[in-house]
């Protein structure tokens, strides 16, 4: 059975959202005209029956390939609905009821007569997944309404126990606290994702600021970004910076063009505010595959495109002043192709109007001359070479305000499936099973050519991580499962391990003590430290209840020539 | 894996085929330990037909060059692969280990 996720739905609200994600995902494997909206009007009654019956349903989607034809299969967990005489609802074909884990689990099951062409390569599968998995506007909604709770909750207290100069010190904190916890810090955020790279870094200044940056692919292709900046500081700054990214993320969920998703956030914002306060904005949809940008720019400082020959284009069309200042705006938005190496800079002011210890500011033509100097080859060293520049004449003035920079490289590659071969395997938490991924391991990298040089490190870092997680993941002696997922393509290997030991981070230790003799060496943190060095990047994520280690390592020209056996 | 001892001269000579890692590591130790208690003072690890050591495969180094120390003997290493060399890099063993380019040169110099 393979999982294409879970969907859980408690009210009205999010039974439509799962109907919409039932429809996308069986229109996605079948080319059946009409077979998608009549399964998800199906399966839309059957949530509003298990909601009446036990108030909260959990619904996991999977396909069976195990059958003569593939299979579609929704299992409701946990509820005891009776189907009457379990016939199956209109358009499935068989029901079952089965117990998985002590559970009750009824399983309705749609035979796919007409399978879309390529729809169960592992990449269509993984944009199906990601679809499924995405958090509906409720969910993010609500999310919100329990962060804001607990927020008010802290502020009431910290009203309670403190004197009013502590109280303003310690809201700028916690408004800083806030704003910080709202960022994607992960970098890279996609490693395995080969058509473009973004990278971003925001130092809050002590006092003021409220700049945020965000983003997230809406769908396989649909790279959505943007910078802003939010009038105002401590928490009141942080809960409207708070909302105007949740409605953006909720927003671009189903709308793709930036004007729109302005207009519609800018509306929701403006209704209503009576603290006045505004956010300036610049918004971007890149279409990865094809390097089409769309964008919005809601009375943000322009960004600039550093095309791969030097070339510098200023992006200064302002499509509407900035955002919750006006209700009933609308906005406009325009296009620039993007070309293979191209890099996109945005910024917020805290760059142009940084000073110097004599009261002088930055400018952007500073910015320009920075852009302008060197090859820039990936978004980090972009990103490195304009903020050093900030630091470099902020020399020892205080910082006064913040300074976000966000980079988007696109690289102009097509994503294959033919060029990218996939290995899953499961190992359970025992030594003997090390040799067996091993071993795996080694046919598929002999299969594929891979050199032996990189082979034998990923076979050591499998060897060290595996080892790692089987003796110190798990308080118990029960049996688990540890999930790799190997893909290799022409320029990369990306591997990715998820346990679900308990929550660990192994990286990020430093160097072990090297020690100067035999006798004063000590070994421990050794295997990290190799896995650390040996791969060009490695990432740790905790993820619901599982620990998810991301390890990619690039091939050179060297490493990628096949080798004859 | 695949374990051999020589003895060549006074020194012993052992030859890994295979890994040196989390499942190998107690064996090869074991094999290793025999020689040391047995009082041989000069023991070459000839690399020649490993394919990648780990971190659990360092520590059999290490543990076995501290025991030989201590009893006034010594460890020397051989015919690293470019993989086990870089291993050896990394983790600042080819500067407190006795590394040679073959077994010759080894069985001369340490």
């Amino acid at each position: 059975m393979i999982e294409l996720g879970t969907i859980r739905c408690g009210t009205d609200g999010s039974v439509r959202e799962a109907r919409r994600k039932i429809r996308r995902a069986v229109e996605a494997l079948s080319d059946e005209g009409m077979l998608g909206g009549r399964i998800a009007s199906a399966t839309s009654q059957l949530l509003r029956v298990v909601n009446q019956m036990s108030g909260d349903a959990r619904l996991d989607l999977g396909l069976d390939v195990d059958r003569d034809r593939p299979e579609f299969v929704l299992a409701f967990i946990g509820t005891d609905v009776r189907l009457e005489d379990d016939i199956p609802p209109a358009f499935f074909d068989t029901v079952r009821r089965v117990t998985i884990d002590g559970k009750s689990v009824l399983q309705l099951r749609l035979e796919l007569r007409s399978v879309r062409d390529g729809a169960l390569a592992e990449p269509r599968l993984r944009a199906l997944r990601a679809m499924i998995e995405k958090k509906d506007r409720d969910a993010l909604m609500r999310e919100l309404t329990v962060k804001n709770q607990e927020l008010q909750e802290s502020f009431d207290n910290l009203r309670r126990t403190t004197t009013a100069k502590e109280r303003m010190e310690s809201e700028l904190n916690i408004g800083r606290d806030i704003q910080m916890s709202m960022l994607p810090l992960e970098f890279p955020p996609y490693p395995h994702r080969n058509e473009f790279t973004v990278f971003a870094t925001l130092e809050p200044a002590r006092e003021v600021g409220g700049d945020f940056y965000d983003f997230f692919l809406v769908d396989e292709d649909r790279f959505c970004f943007c910078v802003g900046d939010v009038s105002g500081k401590g928490v009141p700054a942080a809960l409207f910076m708070a909302v105007t990214k949740t409605l953006i993320k909720s927003r671009a969920t189903n709308d793709f063009s930036p004007a729109s998703i302005i207009t519609h956030v800018n509306d929701e914002i403006a209704d209503g505010n009576d603290s006045a306060m505004f956010v300036t904005l610049w918004l971007g949809i890149l279409d990865v595959s094809s390097g089409r940008l769309v964008y919005t720019n809601a009375g943000h400082n322009p960004p600039y495109l550093r095309r791969a020959s030097g070339e510098l284009v200023r992006l200064d069309r302002l499509h509407g002043p900035v955002i919750g200042a006006l209700e009933g705006l609308v906005y406009g938005e325009d296009e620039e192709a993007l070309a293979r190496s191209d890099h996109l800079f945005l910024y917020t002011d805290g760059v142009t109007e940084a000073m110097d210890p004599q009261g002088v500011l930055y400018e952007e033509d500073r910015l320009v001359e920075v852009l302008n100097s060197g090859e820039f080859d990936s978004v980090e060293s972009l990103v490195a070479a304009s903020t050093e520049d900030v630091w470099r004449f902020q020399a020892e003035a205080e910082q006064a305000d913040d300074v976000t920079v966000l980079a988007v490289r696109f690289e102009g590659r097509a994503r294959g499936a033919s060029d990218v071969h996939v290995l899953e395997l499961e190992a359970r938490n025992t030594f003997e099973e090390i040799d067996t991924v091993n071993e795996a391991f080694e046919t598929f990298a002999e299969t594929h050519g891979l050199h032996s040089k990189v082979r034998r490190s990923l076979k050591l870092v499998f060897d060290d991580l595996l080892n790692n997680v089987i003796s110190y993941a798990y308080n118990d002696d029960e049996e688990h499962v540890i999930e790799i997922h190997i893909e290799l393509s022409s320029d990369r290997i990306a591997v990715r391990i998820s346990d679900d030991g308990h929550p660990f981070n192994p990286f990020g230790r430093g160097t072990p003590e090297k020690g100067s003799d035999v006798a004063s060496r000590e070994i421990g943190g050794l295997g990290i430290h190799l896995v650390e060095s040996l791969m060009d990047e490695v990432s740790y994520t905790r993820r619901t209840n599982q620990n998810v280690v991301v390890l990619v390592k690039y091939l050179s020209q060297n490493t990628m020539e096949k080798e004859s056996a | 894996m695949k374990i051999t001892v020589d003895e060549v001269g006074d020194a012993s000579v052992v030859r890994f085929q295979g890994n040196l890692d989390t499942n190998t590591a107690p064996e090869a130790q074991d094999r290793i330990d025999e020689l040391v208690e047995r009082g041989v003072a000069r023991v070459l690890v000839d690399f020649k037909d490993l394919d990648y050591i780990s971190s659990a495969g360092l520590r059999v180094l290490l543990a076995t060059a501290k025991k030989l120390g201590g009893q006034g003997g010594s460890l020397g290493l051989c015919n690293l692969n470019e993989t086990v060399n870089e291993v050896f890099e990394i983790s600042g063993f080819s500067m407190i280990l006795n590394v040679f380019a073959s077994e010759q040169e080894a069985l001369a110099g340490f």
